[in-house]
C-alpha cells in the first residue's frame, strides 16, 4: 500500500466487514457483491450508482446493498474502495483488529505441541499474553489497579505485575511462556486472595505477607526453563491455604475465588490441565463455536450475517437422525435387545419379530442411548435358546458359537431354517 | 428372490418413472427409479465392491430394514433380499470381498448379514443407537467399526462378542469415513478426529473444525496416488469443508464452500440453507457429489473449485446417495430427512431411490 496515511491496515469492505490483500481486489469484490444488479447482473462501480441504474434502467427501487451485513446496507453512502468510509467507522474498524492482534499474540506465545490444548490454553495464557507482548508500560495500569476482581483482573494482574515490575522481567516472562499452560496458572494463583503484588522488586520485600506472590516472582525470574517443572512445588508450598485449595481443587475443576469460567482456568494451575482436557470437546471449539455449543438448543437460529437468511433445521442442537429416533414410532423395537436380535435377523422364514418376552421388555427409552444395556452382547447366533440366555450376562463366547461353524461364525454353512 | 412384500412392482424393472407420466417434482431428472423402495426414509446407500461381479446396492431405511438390489447394465433393479433390525437402520456397508454386508441400527447393534446364505447375525452391541459402521481391511487384520451416539468408536472382530478395541470420544458419533490406513469421525459439538488404522486404530488427531455448525457428514478423499489425503466435512449449514490432513500451505489448500442454498441474491428476501446430508466421491474422477435438504444433489470438483452441475429440485429432500464401484452410476435417494420437523413428516408419501449415469458428468474441469 503506498499511501501511508489512509489504511494502516489492509483494505477492507465497509458493506461486509471482510479482509482484502490489495484494494483492487476489494474493489472487484465490491463490485461483484454488492454493487451488482440482481436483474441484469450488471456491475457498477458504486452503491448510489447501483441504485440509479435500477431505477432507470429497470424502474426498479432497491432499499439495500446487496450482501451487506446489518447496519452497513446504506444505499447512499458513496463507497469506493476504501474511499468514502465513514471516519467513525475506521475507527471502530482499527479498534476491533487491534484487539483481534492482542488475541492473535496470545494465541502464539502459547502454542503447545497438542492441537487439543489450543484453545484451552487461550483462556489461560491470555490474561498473559498481553503482560508479555505489550511493553511493560502498559501493564502498569494494570498494576495499579490491585482491587481488580480476582475473575479477570486476578488472571491479569499477576502477569501485568510481574511485567511491569521491570524490564528484564519481561524476558523470563516471555520465556515462561512456551510453557505456557503451566505459567498462567502460577501467577493466577498468586492473587485469590492476595494482595496484588504489585510495585517492584522492593515489593518483594513486604512480598513476606504475599510469600506465594514473591516465590512466584522470583522463581520465574531465575530459570525460565525450570518454570513448568517449578510449577508444582511453587504452587503447593506457595499458598499454604491456597495451596491447600488448589491442591484439593486439583482434582476437581472449580475455581474458588473467580466468578467467571474461563479467566478462573487459569487460577488453578494444578488442573487447569485437567480441566482443559474435560473441556476440550467444546473449548476446543472456542471462538467460533461458541455461539453453537453454548447455544445448545438453537442452531437454527443462528442467521448468517450476510443478507439475512434461514436454516432449514429444527431449532434442537442436536442431529436430525436423534431428534427423529425420539419418537416413539422408531422406539418401538429398541428395548429388546437380546431377544430381538436372535429373532430379527432371519427375515424370511421366520418372518418378523417373534417377541416372547419382548412385551415385558418395552420400558419406552426416551432418549435413544443411555441405557439399560449393561453390555449384553446378546450374540444369539442360533435362534431358539438364546432367548433363554439373553438375559444373563454376557454368555460366555457368545452361546450357540461353539455348536454353529465355529470358524467365526460364517452362517452360510448353516442351515437356513430360522435360524436366527 | 424375496419378500419385499410391502411394495407393489416387484417385477416390472423399475426403468424410467413408475408410471407418472406429469412431470412430477418426484424426479425431476428422470432417473432410473429403483424398484421396491423402502417405507420410510432412506439412511444409507452403498454399492458393492469391485470384487463382486455386477452392481448391488443395498439401502438402510427408518422402516428398521436393510434391502439389497440388483443393478443390472440395462438399468433394471431387482430387489434380491431383505433384513431387518428391531430398530431403524442408520448405516450399512459391504465387506470387501462383497459376500457380507454390515448394519447399523439404532436398535444399538450392528449385524453382519451373509447374502449368500441369507443369515444375518449380531456382531456388535453398544449403549446407545449405532450411527456409523464401516468394514476396515488391514495387512494384519481386519475389522468392523462402528461409531455410536454413545460416544465410543468400538472395533469388533466379527466372531466375538467383545470388541476388539473401544476409543472413547469426546461427544456423540455423527458420521465418520475409512480409507485405509486413515478413518475420520466427525461428532456432536463440530468434535474432528482422525484416527490412523495401521496395526492397530489409534487417534491420530483431533482438529479443529472448519466449519462453524453442526456436523453431518463426511468424506474422505484420495491423492493422485490413491492414498486418503483429507477429507470433505458438510455441514447442517449449507457447506462442505475440504481439509486436507498434511497439506503443504493449508490456509490455501484447505478451503470451504457454499452448497445447498436457495437463491437469496435478491437483497429483500432471505436465503434457505439446507442441511448437506451425504458426500460422495466418485472413484475414479476424484470429483464429488453432495446431496442436501433442499432435494438437490451437485456435482464439484474440488481441485478446479468449481461446481460442474447441479440437479432440479426434487419434492424431498434427498438423504443418501452413493457411487458404484467404477463411478458409472450415481444412487441418490428422496425422502424425508426431518429437516423441518416432525410437522413435515408424511408417513404416506413414498421414498425413492434414483439411479443415474455418471460416467460423463462427474469429469473434472480442467483447470485453468
Amino acid at each position: 500500500m503506498g499511501r501511508k496515511k489512509k489504511k494502516q491496515m489492509k483494505p477492507w469492505c465497509w458493506y461486509c466487514n471482510r479482509d482484502f490483500d490489495d484494494e483492487k481486489i476489494l474493489i472487484q469484490h465490491q463490485k461483484a457483491k454488492h454493487f451488482k444488479c440482481h436483474i441484469c447482473h450488471k456491475k457498477l462501480y458504486t452503491g448510489p450508482g447501483l441504485a440509479i441504474h435500477c431505477m432507470q434502467v429497470h424502474k426498479e427501487t432497491i432499499d439495500g446493498v446487496p450482501n451487506a451485513i446489518p447496519g452497513r446496507t446504506d444505499i447512499e453512502l458513496e463507497i469506493y474502495g476504501m474511499e468514502g468510509i465513514p471516519e467513525k467507522d475506521m475507527e471502530e474498524r482499527r479498534r476491533v483488529l487491534e484487539q483481534k492482534n492482542q488475541e492473535t499474540q496470545k494465541k502464539k506465545q502459547n502454542q503447545d505441541d497438542s492441537d487439543e490444548y489450543d484453545d484451552e490454553d487461550e483462556p489461560g495464557p491470555s490474561f498473559q499474553q498481553p503482560a508479555a507482548g505489550q511493553p511493560q508500560a502498559g501493564y502498569i495500569p494494570s498494576m495499579s489497579q490491585p482491587g481488580m476482581p480476582p475473575g479477570s483482573g486476578a488472571p491479569g494482574i499477576p502477569p501485568g505485575s510481574y511485567s511491569g515490575h521491570s524490564p528484564y522481567r519481561m524476558i523470563p516472562m516471555g520465556g515462561m511462556l512456551p510453557p505456557g499452560p503451566g505459567m498462567p496458572p502460577m501467577m493466577a494463583g498468586v492473587p485469590p486472595g492476595m494482595p496484588p503484588p504489585v510495585a517492584h522488586r522492593p515489593g518483594i520485600t513486604h512480598m513476606a505477607q504475599v510469600p506465594p506472590a514473591a516465590n512466584m516472582l522470583t522463581r520465574p525470574a531465575v530459570p525460565a526453563a525450570t518454570v513448568p517443572s517449578a510449577q508444582p512445588d511453587v504452587t503447593k508450598p506457595l499458598f499454604p491455604i491456597a495451596g491447600q485449595s488448589q491442591q484439593t481443587v486439583s482434582g476437581s475443576p472449580h475455581p474458588p475465588p473467580s466468578t467467571s469460567s474461563d479467566p478462573s482456568k487459569p487460577t488453578f494451575p494444578a488442573y487447569t490441565q485437567a480441566t482443559v482436557a474435560v473441556v476440550s470437546p467444546n473449548s476446543g471449539s472456542s471462538t467460533v463455536s461458541k455461539p453453537p455449543s453454548t447455544v445448545t438448543s438453537k442452531p437454527a437460529t443462528l442467521t448468517t450475517s450476510s443478507a439475512t437468511s434461514k436454516l432449514i433445521h429444527p431449532d434442537e442442537d442436536i442431529s436430525l437422525e436423534e431428534l427423529r429416533a425420539q419418537l416413539p414410532r422408531y422406539q418401538r423395537s429398541v428395548p429388546r435387545q437380546a431377544q430381538s436380535t436372535a429373532t430379527a435377523p432371519s427375515m424370511g422364514p421366520v418372518g418378523g419379530m417373534i417377541s416372547p418376552q419382548q412385551p415385558g421388555m418395552r420400558h419406552p427409552l426416551p432418549g435413544q442411548y443411555g441405557g439399560p444395556p449393561q453390555g449384553m452382547p446378546g450374540y444369539m447366533p442360533g435362534g431358539m435358546p438364546p432367548y433363554g440366555q439373553a438375559p444373563p450376562v454376557v454368555p460366555p463366547g457368545f452361546q450357540g458359537a461353539p455348536p454353529r461353524p465355529p470358524m467365526g461364525m460364517r452362517p452360510p454353512v448353516m442351515s437356513p431354517g430360522g435360524r436366527y | 428372490m424375496s419378500l419385499f412384500g410391502t411394495n407393489a412392482g416387484f417385477g416390472t424393472g423399475g426403468t424410467g418413472v413408475f408410471g407418472n407420466a406429469t412431470t412430477d417434482s418426484h424426479n425431476p431428472m428422470k432417473d432410473v427409479e429403483v424398484t421396491s423402495p423402502p417405507d420410510d426414509s432412506i439412511s444409507c446407500l452403498a454399492f458393492s465392491p469391485p470384487t463382486m461381479p455386477g452392481n448391488f446396492l443395498i439401502g438402510g431405511s427408518w422402516a428398521n430394514d436393510v434391502r439389497c438390489w440388483e443393478v443390472q447394465d440395462n438399468g433394471q433393479t431387482v430387489p434380491k433380499a431383505q433384513q431387518m433390525h428391531t430398530g431403524p437402520v442408520l448405516d450399512a456397508c459391504w465387506s470387501d470381498d462383497g459376500s457380507k454386508v454390515f448394519t447399523a441400527s439404532c436398535d444399538k447393534t450392528a449385524k453382519m448379514w451373509d447374502l449368500n446364505s441369507n443369515q444375518a447375525m449380531q456382531i456388535a452391541q453398544h449403549d446407545g443407537p449405532i450411527k456409523a459402521i464401516h468394514w476396515i481391511k488391514a495387512p494384519n487384520y481386519s475389522c468392523i467399526m462402528t461409531g455410536s451416539w454413545d460416544k465410543t468408536l468400538k472395533f469388533w472382530d466379527t466372531r466375538s462378542p467383545n470388541p476388539m478395541m473401544s476409543l472413547q470420544m469426546p461427544e456423540r458419533c455423527y458420521c465418520a469415513d475409512v480409507v485405509y490406513p486413515m478413518a475420520v469421525v466427525a461428532t456432536a459439538e463440530r468434535g474432528l478426529i482422525v484416527y490412523q488404522l495401521e496395526n492397530q486404530p489409534s487417534e491420530f488427531r483431533r482438529i479443529d473444525s472448519p466449519l462453524k455448525h453442526q456436523h453431518r457428514c463426511v468424506a474422505i478423499f484420495k491423492d493422485k496416488q490413491n492414498k486418503p489425503t483429507g477429507f470433505a466435512l458438510g455441514s447442517i449449514e449449507g457447506r462442505v469443508a475440504i481439509h486436507y490432513i498434511n497439506p503443504p500451505n493449508p490456509a490455501k489448500d484447505n478451503f470451504t464452500f457454499k452448497c445447498h442454498r436457495s437463491n437469496g441474491t435478491n437483497t429483500t428476501t432471505p436465503q434457505d440453507i439446507y442441511a448437506v446430508n451425504a458426500i460422495s466421491f466418485h472413484p475414479v474422477h476424484g470429483t464429488l457429489a453432495t446431496v442436501g435438504s433442499d432435494g438437490r444433489f451437485s456435482f464439484w470438483d474440488k481441485d478446479a473449485r468449481t461446481k460442474l452441475k447441479t440437479s432440479e429440485q426434487l419434492d424431498q429432500p434427498i438423504t443418501a446417495c452413493c457411487f458404484n464401484h467404477n463411478g458409472n452410476i450415481f444412487a441418490y435417494a428422496s425422502s424425508y430427512d426431518w429437516s423441518k420437523g416432525h410437522e413435515y413428516y408424511n408417513p404416506q408419501k413414498k421414498n425413492y431411490i434414483f439411479l443415474r449415469n455418471a460416467a460423463e458428468e462427474l469429469k473434472p474441469r480442467n483447470k485453468k
